[in-house]
């Protein structure tokens, strides 16, 4: 086990005793599986070996999918099918849009592009690697779409074609929309900067009145697209708060942008007064820049996470014809309910469906987030998503698409995400009296100002509306959100809403989900008790590991990989495994299948509570062995729980698995509280009442049937490794297989938390002090919008101070699995 | 000083052709990934001579 050999395409560990290579840049690299080899090989046939070197992330942690074959993919070549899922072009061509699961970096995308492009008949291809989508154009009488799907398959890559109404999402014409908007502004800005400081320079040192009118003009040119084309939103925005009632930020901003542009308008027009074009530019630029870096953010994070669809297999062997049962494969959008299917070892089930024949076990952990296979048979139901993990099954589809429980977890999500936490409320209230507020002070100091003198009156409402502006108040918080997030996606962490980081800064409970979060997710062997005379614990592996080499049982993956599968292989669904090695024949599996003995030896076996047991037998109902497995812990939760309940958090485990497992964990772990045997529903319910009673609560997750509570809980964050769902919900993702960054976040939103605090302290000071100034006529408008755009830069370069790197060690980036971890992980009582 | 009366217009309507490519190049999505083109420029493309996709091609 000690064997430290990486596999050289996807950086799993090579099994000991297997010897795999592949020839890449002209030297043999180790392979943990035939499957990577297999892409190895086709990578490095095709001259492509460079993207080794260029890659900057092995792929993910699923061992690499066996090379696929374009008849999966048939169904999509379908007359009927195809026209859901590729455009024609004008020229006979047609073009698709696929979501590419396992595209990480620029390589893999770089990988894509070359192989493809070979296929005869590919005209164009594109990847995005930032929301790993695929828009391939062929011409249909060179190529068919298999043959695309599939040769995207046998690269290691799983494609989703998507169906052109979710292809051309809204998300990409607003990041498109508001990119021109910034550019205008930001253009226009500067030009009219120019202008004004000609136009100042003029003031002081005198200027042709000619000049001064002609500068006056262009400003307004340049200005009029600024105010009218990039501050749109703002306006929109001012007039759908006043309409409801709720005036927010944007009304100050609207009235200060236009009464500045209309009033300078003026002055060009009676050729007298100031004229306040700089700062209006300025002032629809720097709101766009803060705006534009919160969408940046956001959309990054949501365009990764998928919609419920990819959870879902693409394809299904339908069975046409009752009698015969000859299967065609078609898209799943085409399965009606009351279709019978075909479901073969390894498939994901499409729909709720009924078993009409076989028995196989299934992982459902998807929707119930129990670890462990269940078996069902004739009449049971299945759900849509469960893996079957062994049997060849026949079923009948219940309910389709949108019926499924799939998709009412999805709407379950979507209910929970609609519900604001109050703090939010809360912000919105301040803010609109904040600007009720500024409204009052600006017509106030115009009213005070027009009996004094008429002339003075309109410069100083302007200068306090300029001033008080929000603009580094509303700059503030935009900007150190944004360089947080970036300081965050640097080390590992995604943001996927803003209030995650606000949440991280002062969650005081932390509820995680055992499965997959505090432990690896995946079963381990732990130990091996000889249990018959003579018998051997290595030679017991090695037939255990021929056995299950054939296997796609969750509990096989425990066993390496080494020696030929036996040929005459027999699962025995939910129960083992049958099969001779070396012309004896062996049973792997419960004590039940094994043997009545099996069970008696099964006794006097001390075992920890979250292990499973597997017993080795002979055919002669002999036990020879039995094999301990684990879902051992990560290596780092220890230290991650240990360092959170010093910083004064409290710790609970919410899980879906047996009660007495999850107070092992939280027992090893120093767990306060551990609450076993909850359901979605149940985990909603527990921190819903731990909210109610004014905790704030942060939960760690990663199935999807966390999703609904993920999106519950004040902040959550998923595990990178997980389904993508609970990503899509989780207000943060922890990318890569460890806990560790969990703590960096928490680090880095305290001190955003701080930064903020800073710059609002600072924007409120410099208003104190600026209002009166403006209020008494001291300040022109000029001098305003100076102070206001120094105050906005101190503002962001504050913030930017988040971007860089602490000197803090980064324990996130540890190799997982280093070998030394577990054993002192053991250690801790 | 009057030669400003052309170059400030001239500078103008540059600028409207800049604004204008941009939003061309928005437009047909050059600006969706801001990631990937950074690195095309490191991968060297000429290392599979066109004489390969024939072999290729023969083998499938």
């Amino acid at each position: 086990m000690a064997e430290s050999r990486a596999c050289f395409h996807c950086g799993l560990p090579v099994p000991a005793g297997l010897d795999l290579s592949a020839r890449i840049d002209g030297e043999d690299r180790p392979m943990c599986c035939h499957g990577c080899k297999a892409v190895a090989e086709l990578i490095g046939a095709s001259g492509f070996d460079a993207y080794y070197r260029f890659r900057d992330a092995p792929p993910g942690d699923a061992p690499a999918p066996p090379p696929g074959d374009d008849a999966d993919w048939r169904g999509f070549d379908d007359p009927e099918t195809l026209p859901l899922f590729a455009a024609t072009r004008t020229d006979g061509g047609r073009e698709a849009v696929l979501h590419v699961e396992g595209l990480y970096c620029s390589a893999c995308s770089w990988l894509l592009e070359n192989v493809l492009r070979r296929l005869p008949g590919v005209t164009e291809i594109t990847v995005n690697t930032a929301s790993s989508r695929l828009h391939v154009v062929w011409q249909p009488e060179e190529t068919r779409f298999s043959a695309i799907l599939g040769t995207i398959e046998r690269l290691g890559y799983r494609p989703h074609p998507q169906s052109l109404t979710e292809a051309y999402s809204p998300r990409h014409q607003e990041r498109r929309q508001a990119l021109k908007r910034l550019l205008v502004a930001g253009v226009g800005m500067m030009q009219v900067m120019m202008f004004a400081v000609a136009l100042y320079a003029g003031a002081f040192q005198g200027i042709d009145p000619e000049m001064r009118r002609f500068l006056v003009w262009v400003s307004a040119l340049v200005t009029t697209p600024v105010v009218f084309y990039s501050g749109r939103p703002f306006f929109q925005s001012a007039w759908r708060g006043l309409i409801c009632g709720r005036p927010g930020m944007d009304l100050p901003v609207s009235i200060a942008v236009g009464g500045a542009y209309a009033a300078s308008l003026y002055a060009a027009v009676s050729g007298h007064g100031e004229v306040y074009f700089d700062s209006a530019t300025m002032f629809v630029f720097f709101l766009s820049l803060g705006r534009f870096l919160e969408m940046s953010a956001r959309h990054g994070a949501t365009e990764r996470s998928a919609a419920i669809g990819q959870l879902l297999p693409d394809t299904v062997r339908r069975i046409a014809d009752e009698r015969s049962d000859g299967e065609e494969i078609i898209a799943v959008a085409r399965l009606r309910a009351g279709d019978r299917f075909a479901l073969r070892p390894g498939e994901r089930v499409p729909a709720d469906a009924r078993i009409l024949r076989g028995r196989a076990s299934l992982d459902e952990s998807l929707i119930t987030g129990e670890s462990e296979p269940v078996s069902r048979g004739p009449g049971d139901e299945v759900t849509a998503g469960s893996i079957n993990l062994d049997g060849a099954l026949t079923l009948s589809a219940e309910r389709v698409g949108q019926d499924t429980m799939l998709a009412a977890i999805s709407r379950l999500l979507e209910r929970a995400q609609a519900e604001r936490p109050a703090v939010a409320v809360l912000a919105d209230r301040v803010a609109s009296w904040f600007v009720v507020g500024v409204l009052v002070l600006a017509a106030s100091t115009g009213a005070v100002w027009w009996w004094i003198e008429p002339g003075a009156a309109f410069p100083a409402a302007l200068a306090v509306l300029v001033v008080t502006c929000p603009c580094a108040l509303s700059l503030a918080t935009p900007a150190a959100l944004a360089a947080a997030n970036t300081a965050l996606a640097d080390r590992g962490i995604l943001i996927t809403r803003s209030r995650a980081l606000q949440g991280l800064a002062e969650f005081d409970r932390i509820v995680f989900d055992k499965t997959g979060t505090l432990t690896r997710g995946r079963p381990e062997l732990e130990r091996i008790v000889p249990l018959a005379e003579g018998a051997d614990a290595e030679r017991c592996l090695a037939i255990a590991a021929r056995l299950e080499s054939g296997s796609e049982h969750a509990l096989a993956r425990a066993f390496p990989r080494r020696g030929d599968t036996p040929a005459d292989l027999r699962p025995v669904p939910g129960r083992g495994i049958e099969g001779s090695v070396d012309g004896v024949l062996y049973r792997i599996g419960s004590a039940e299948f094994v043997g009545a003995a099996a069970r008696a030896a099964a006794e006097p076996l001390e075992t920890g509570p979250a292990s499973t047991l597997v017993f080795l037998g002979d055919g002669e109902r002999r036990v020879l062995a039995a094999f301990e497995l684990r879902d051992s812990l990560r290596d780092d939760a220890a230290a991650v729980v240990a360092t959170l309940r010093e910083a004064g958090i409290a710790t609970a485990i919410a899980s879906g698995d047996r009660s007495r497992t999850v107070d092992d964990i939280a027992g090893r772990l120093g767990i306060d509280d551990a609450r076993g045997d909850l359901g979605p529903e149940d985990k909603l319910a527990w921190v819903r009442e731990l909210q109610a009673a004014g905790e704030k609560v942060a939960l760690v997750g990663d199935g999807i049937n966390d999703a609904p509570v993920l999106a519950g809980a004040d902040v959550s964050a998923a595990m990178g490794a997980g389904t993508t769902l609970a990503q899509s919900s989780a207000d943060a993702v922890l990318l890569g297989d460890s806990l560790a960054p969990l703590l960096t976040a928490v680090e880095l939103s305290r001190r955003t938390r701080r930064i903020i605090r800073q710059n609002i302290s600072w924007a409120i000071g410099y208003n104190v002090l600026a209002v009166p100034l403006a209020a008494s006529g001291m300040l022109a408008p000029w001098m305003a919008a100076i102070g206001m755009s120094a105050s906005s830069l101190l503002v962001v370069l504050n913030a930017l101070r988040l971007r860089r790197r602490g000197d803090a060690a980064r324990p996130g980036r540890e190799p997982a699995g280093a070998p030394a971890a577990p054993a002192a992980l053991e250690a801790s009582p | 000083m009057s030669i400003l009366y052309v170059l400030i217009p001239l500078g103008l309507v540059l600028l409207a052709a800049a604004v204008a490519a941009f939003f061309w190049a928005v437009g047909s999505g050059q600006f969706d990934d801001m990631d990937t083109p950074a690195w095309r420029v490191v991968m060297d493309d000429d290392r599979t001579p066109p004489a390969r996709k024939q072999e290729d091609d023969d083998e499938r």
